[in-house]
């Protein structure tokens, strides 16, 4: 045997040829599913603008979410410190407070739902009640510009629609109501009128419906019209804030 | 120092010694199908396949075999002209030698073996038969038709003379034997029982039957094919046990060793 050593570099050579189809078939594996990976998420891989903005989006969500859940942290510390400061002060101021707090508490389901128009106002009540009681300020200023941004961001007049639409379909005098005072507040009286008057064909008790109903109409300049609807609404009921708004109305006359 | 593997090596030097002749499944099939063949009152045998499947040693071995039973004779090499297979033929039949400077008159000849009809039963094993032209098998055949004279003709079949022998032979009613390449196990008895037969024992284990899977592959059963690439192997093994020992192993013929025999032999290429 002489030729072992030339052999032995051929056998070397074989096998280095024999191993470059299974080397081939690997790289086309890994091509391949690299190529379908990418196929299958081409959205995340060449459009990830889209999938910012998406995440942007569910961000926006989330801070919308957190700033429900802010807006309780904020108001139970508010609540904790106007208590505080409320037992300083006038006993009338006191109530106000803690009833404008309450009555702001029950409505954050509601500003899940259509955050902008139910968080705005909110907000104003909450920054009176701050004025007014002298609550130190720079401890809830950062919160609140998260708030203003939601606010901004937010398409109210899709929300509003939402909220009519389901009216449509449900007729919940929640929806309708919502609505009337929302845009009493807005300053839209004709549809605060319309909403109030939906809400009170479905139920003719809602005090506060009748009272936001004579309210857009004085707004509107119908102020007697809204007189006759309060002292008729008297008739059936003896609603303490329905003659205090009769006792004003006339008393401005 | 003599290495274990020259032993190994010079079991698988390919010859037609019928001390060497192992008995496989097949061939000893193909045997008792040839011996029971003889006894019919045929006139002529055909034996084909692939180049090393065994025809020789099988005519070989029948012609030891019964060479004490009948009045057999085996023609290993094939006459290159009429003259010379005549002068062959006349020595069997006569058992005298052709005077000097004559030739045999054919159709003498095939007189004389109508006249040995009943008398005498001569079996002609006729090895690589391919090589007698058309014209000699003509007058084979008409020696045959005597019934005294049986012929026993081995054939080489590949791709272009199978054909040949086919349309030559299916004119005739001949019984025809064909063998074929042997089966991984086949091969494998075949190498082991070649290895036992010299006593090496320990290299005979060290043929693994992966191994024999992978010679089996690249000689595709043949025997002739294997004695060379086991040759070799033992060839590579022997210079590796006596230059290079680490790189052989005993218990086992590395992989390595097979590929590089099969290199050398041309089954595979780089």
């Amino acid at each position: 045997m002489y030729d072992i050593k030339p052999l032995e570099e051929e056998w070397k050579q074989y096998k280095k040829n024999k191993k470059k189809p299974y080397l081939i078939s690997f790289i086309v594996f890994i091509l391949s599913f690299v190529s379908i990976y990418s196929f299958l998420n081409y959205k995340t891989i060449f459009f990830p603008k889209i999938s910012n903005l998406n995440s942007s989006e569910n961000t926006k969500l989330k801070i919308k979410k957190n700033s429900s859940i802010l807006l309780d942290n904020e108001l139970s510390v508010i609540q904790v410190k106007t208590q505080e400061m409320i037992e300083n002060i006038k006993p009338i101021v006191k109530l106000k407070v803690e009833k404008r707090i309450e009555n702001s508490v029950p409505t954050l389901p509601v500003v899940d739902d259509i955050p902008v128009l139910e968080d705005k106002p909110k907000r104003k009540v909450v920054r009176k009640k701050l004025n007014n009681i002298k609550v130190t300020r720079k401890k809830i200023e950062k919160p609140r510009k998260k708030m203003h941004l939601n606010i901004i961001e937010s398409s109210s007049v899709g929300a509003y629609k939402d909220v009519e639409k389901r009216f449509y379909q449900s007729h919940d005098t929640d929806d309708s109501l919502f609505l009337a005072k929302s845009y009493y507040r807005k300053g839209n009286y004709k549809k605060s009128e319309y909403w109030s008057l939906q809400t009170n064909k479905v139920n003719t008790n809602i005090e506060e419906s009748w009272i936001i109903f004579a309210k857009s109409k004085v707004k509107l300049g119908r102020k007697n019209e809204a007189m006759r609807i309060l002292t008729n609404y008297l008739k059936h009921s003896n609603s303490r804030a329905v003659k205090n708004l009769l006792y004003q109305l006339k008393k401005n006359k | 120092m003599k290495s274990r593997y020259e032993a190994a090596k010079n079991v698988f030097v390919d010859s037609i010694d019928i001390d060497d002749y192992i008995e496989l499944s097949s061939s000893v099939s193909a045997y008792k199908q040839l011996e029971h063949s003889m006894d019919k009152p045929l006139k002529m045998i055909l034996l084909f396949g692939r180049p090393g499947t065994g025809k020789s040693i099988l005519l070989n071995r029948l012609a030891e075999k019964l060479k004490h039973q009948k009045e057999i004779h085996y023609f290993d090499t094939p006459a290159t002209n009429d003259k010379e297979f005549f002068h062959k033929l006349f020595k069997v039949l006569t058992k005298q030698d052709l005077p000097h400077n004559t030739e045999v008159n054919f159709s003498a000849l095939v007189n004389f073996c109508k006249n040995l009809r009943g008398k005498r039963e001569i079996l002609i094993l006729l090895d690589e038969a391919q090589m007698y032209n058309t014209g000699m098998m003509e007058k084979i055949r008409l020696i045959s038709d005597s019934r005294a004279v049986k012929f026993v003709v081995s054939l080489h079949k590949t791709d272009d003379e199978d054909l040949i022998a086919k349309e030559h032979f299916q004119s005739r009613i001949w019984e025809v034997i064909e063998l074929k390449n042997a089966t991984q196990s086949d091969q494998t008895a075949y190498v082991h029982k070649k290895l036992l037969k010299k006593n090496l024992f320990e290299i005979a284990n060290s043929i693994k039957e992966k191994d024999m899977k992978l010679i089996h592959a690249y000689t595709k059963g043949n025997f002739r094919e294997c004695n060379k690439i086991m040759f070799t192997i033992f060839e590579i093994c022997e210079y590796y046990d006596q230059n290079e020992p680490s790189k052989v192993n005993y218990e086992h013929i590395p992989q390595r060793i097979i590929e590089m025999a099969a290199l050398k032999l041309g089954y595979i290429h780089v």
